[in-house]
């Protein structure tokens, strides 16, 4: 397939068939919230995990971190059980909202870490500084956590997450909290572990943040992957969209155009663009004309992983008619 | 022995949190507190001042130990999981099993400080008082830490699965029962049914003697104590107390924590 596929070497992280149940009232009711899941990402890349609220993000990303166990299937990272403890000296981990022993200071609770993870008493004070000026924290560097805001507690989980310098990072949500600046800071700093030749595994659902930063991803809905696959291929592959702002429309042509194409909607103002596929662009041209309305302008739209994600929850919901994404430039 | 610098770190938050804790001081207060009225309950008395006096501080001493090692200790292990402060660490190359023996130990040492400072206070009103203080003193609080070193694997058991309160009456529920578990198997054996007999027995065994730590009397009244007064106990809670530490570290290690 594509040449970004030979150039990655091993498979740092294997998830095969992995199910996970959640037992309540005296583990007698059972609800399934994995099933079966199977994904691999590869040395080097950013692997965007993607999916709606309550798909099984979190909970697969906790399998990895052995915080919970699978109850099926197998789940290695760098070849070793996720079981296991001591390869964990190579990975680093942000959990979702992350929250810490908020008596310590940011110093100490990033040495502490640093500690547990084996790094060694001389290179501690120094590693713990740098990583305090990679997340813009050393100026609060002395102040206890309590006094953190949920930004700067952010920052804080992202410099525990690298302070020992680990080769695989697995970051869930990880511009959940931060402000633009920081956003475009974090980001900046995942290309940067990119660069450095780590594998970043992150959870989310920003999809812009996904196009921009993931070489691969994996959209789960409802506990089942959906899409595996290249970011770029499935940007191409996917049904190309135009964008039309139109102008002049009355209320009942806008939804009578709105479902004559699946179009969708955002109104600015007096005027109202419409979103819908490539292929009914000179219908739509003709419609908004007939019904009395002014085209005012025209463009081209790659199609965006938004699309696609949604299209890949609406199947999942209507599961006969999932065939057409998941048939499309899928990997494995 | 990079196992033992990881459970350090642990253990050291564990104490740097566990003095953060304003319940422990409270408890401390108490304790101190009913020292120094032992000085004025013993004037009161025409006899046995000293023994009075000594009595109310060592019983002062054990409850208030027992105290903080129970309600300081149910809450830690609960409250990592409960603010999810152990995603991170359990991410870290640690295994749950370190993270448990650093907090246990971390409580210990905690507890340890906490009954030093009453200690210093018993021994302050002995002095002042003019009441003996001898090796049976040493040997009574000696015998009081390694209970309370039991307790606290109690506490850290019961924390491992369930929630601070119920923790806590489990907790008390041991203690009051470990104290009373001689008296009710020598009852039992006094009476006519070998089936109570047998019971009471089983119960002696299986749960902790605590009155196997109890020299108080031996130390109000300065009777002497021999070696292994002191080391069977010793060697007793120091083994009941790792089975309770590896009990509490199957359940902890079969955990979800979510
Ligand atoms: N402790 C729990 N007990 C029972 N069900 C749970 C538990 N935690 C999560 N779930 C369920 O598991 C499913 C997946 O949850 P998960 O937290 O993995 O979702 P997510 O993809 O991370 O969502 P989000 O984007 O909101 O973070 C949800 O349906 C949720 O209700
Ligand atoms: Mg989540």
């Amino acid at each position: 397939m594509s040449s970004t596929e030979a150039q990655h070497g091993d498979e740092i992280v294997r998830v095969e068939n992995v199910v996970k149940d959640f037992r309540s009232g005296f583990g007698l009711r059972k609800k399934r919230v994995l099933h079966g899941i199977s994904f691999s990402v590869r040395q080097g890349e950013i692997f965007g995990f993607v999916g709606p609220n309550g798909a099984g993000k979190t909970t697969t990303l906790k399998i990895l971190m052995g915080l919970i166990r699978s109850s099926g299937g197998s789940a290695s990272i760098l070849g070793h059980d996720v079981r296991e403890t001591a390869f964990r000296k190579h990975i680093g981990f942000l959990p979702e909202n992350p929250s810490f022993y908020d008596f310590l200071t940011g110093r100490e609770i990033l040495t502490f870490y640093a500690k547990l993870s084996g790094v060694s008493g001389s290179q501690r004070a120094e590693r713990v500084a740098t990583l305090l000026k990679w997340v813009g924290l050393t100026q609060a560097a002395d102040s206890r956590l309590r006094t953190y805001s949920k930004g700067m507690l952010q920052r804080v989980g992202i410099a525990q997450a690298l302070v020992h310098e680990p080769s695989v990072v697995f970051l869930d949500e990880p511009m959940s909290g931060l402000d633009p600046i920081g956003r475009v800071e974090i980001r900046d700093l995942i290309l940067r572990l990119r660069a450095e030749g780590k594998t970043v595994f992150m959870n989310t659902h920003i999809l812009p943040d996904v196009e921009m930063v993931c070489d691969r991803v994996a959209i789960i809905v409802q506990g089942c992957i959906r899409y595996q696959g290249d970011t770029q291929e499935l940007l191409v592959e996917g049904e190309r969209e135009t964008e039309l702002v139109a102008a002049g429309l009355s209320a009942h042509s806008v939804v009578d155009l709105e479902e004559r194409f699946a179009a969708r909607l955002r109104g600015l103002g007096d005027r109202i663009e419409l979103r819908f596929a490539e292929k009914n662009t000179d219908e739509m041209i003709r419609a908004v004309l007939d019904s009395g309305g002014r085209v005012v302008s025209v463009a081209p739209q790659r199609a965006s992983l938004e699309s696609l994600f949604l299209s890949a929850v609406e199947n999942a919901e209507a599961p006969e008619s999932g065939s057409a994404l998941t048939g499309m430039g899928e990997v494995e | 022995m990079i196992a033992a610098r990881r459970i350090l770190a642990i253990a050291m938050n564990t104490w740097r949190e566990a003095v953060r804790n304003k319940l422990l001081y409270t408890l401390l207060f108490f304790a101190l507190l009913l020292i120094a009225v032992s000085v004025f309950v013993a004037t009161l008395s025409y006899v046995e001042r000293e023994r009075i006096l000594q009595d109310i501080g060592i019983a002062a001493i054990r409850l208030f130990g027992v105290a903080i090692a129970v309600f300081v200790g149910v809450g830690l292990i609960h409250r990592e999981v409960d603010r999810r402060t152990v995603y991170t660490i359990l991410s870290k190359p640690l295994s749950r099993t370190e993270f448990l023996i650093g907090k246990y130990v971390g409580l210990v040492f905690t507890v340890w400080m906490q009954m030093g400072v009453m200690i210093v206070a018993f021994a302050g009103v002995s002095l002042a008082m003019d009441a003996p203080l001898g090796a049976v003193h040493a040997a009574a609080f000696a015998l009081t830490g390694v209970e309370l070193a039991l307790m606290v694997a109690v506490a850290t058991l019961f924390s491992a699965f369930t929630t601070p309160m119920l923790a806590s009456y489990f907790s008390v529920g041991v203690w009051v029962v470990g104290h009373l578990t001689r008296n009710l198997r020598d009852l039992g054996a006094a009476s006519d049914s070998g089936a109570v007999a047998a019971i009471t027995a089983a119960i002696h065994r299986v749960l902790p003697d605590l009155e196997a730590f109890n020299l108080s009397t031996e130390a109000a009244h300065g009777l002497a104590v021999t070696a292994s007064d002191v080391l069977l106990p010793v060697a007793y809670g120091a083994g009941y107390a790792v089975i309770l530490l590896v009990i509490a570290t199957l359940i902890f290690e079969r955990r979800d924590f979510r």
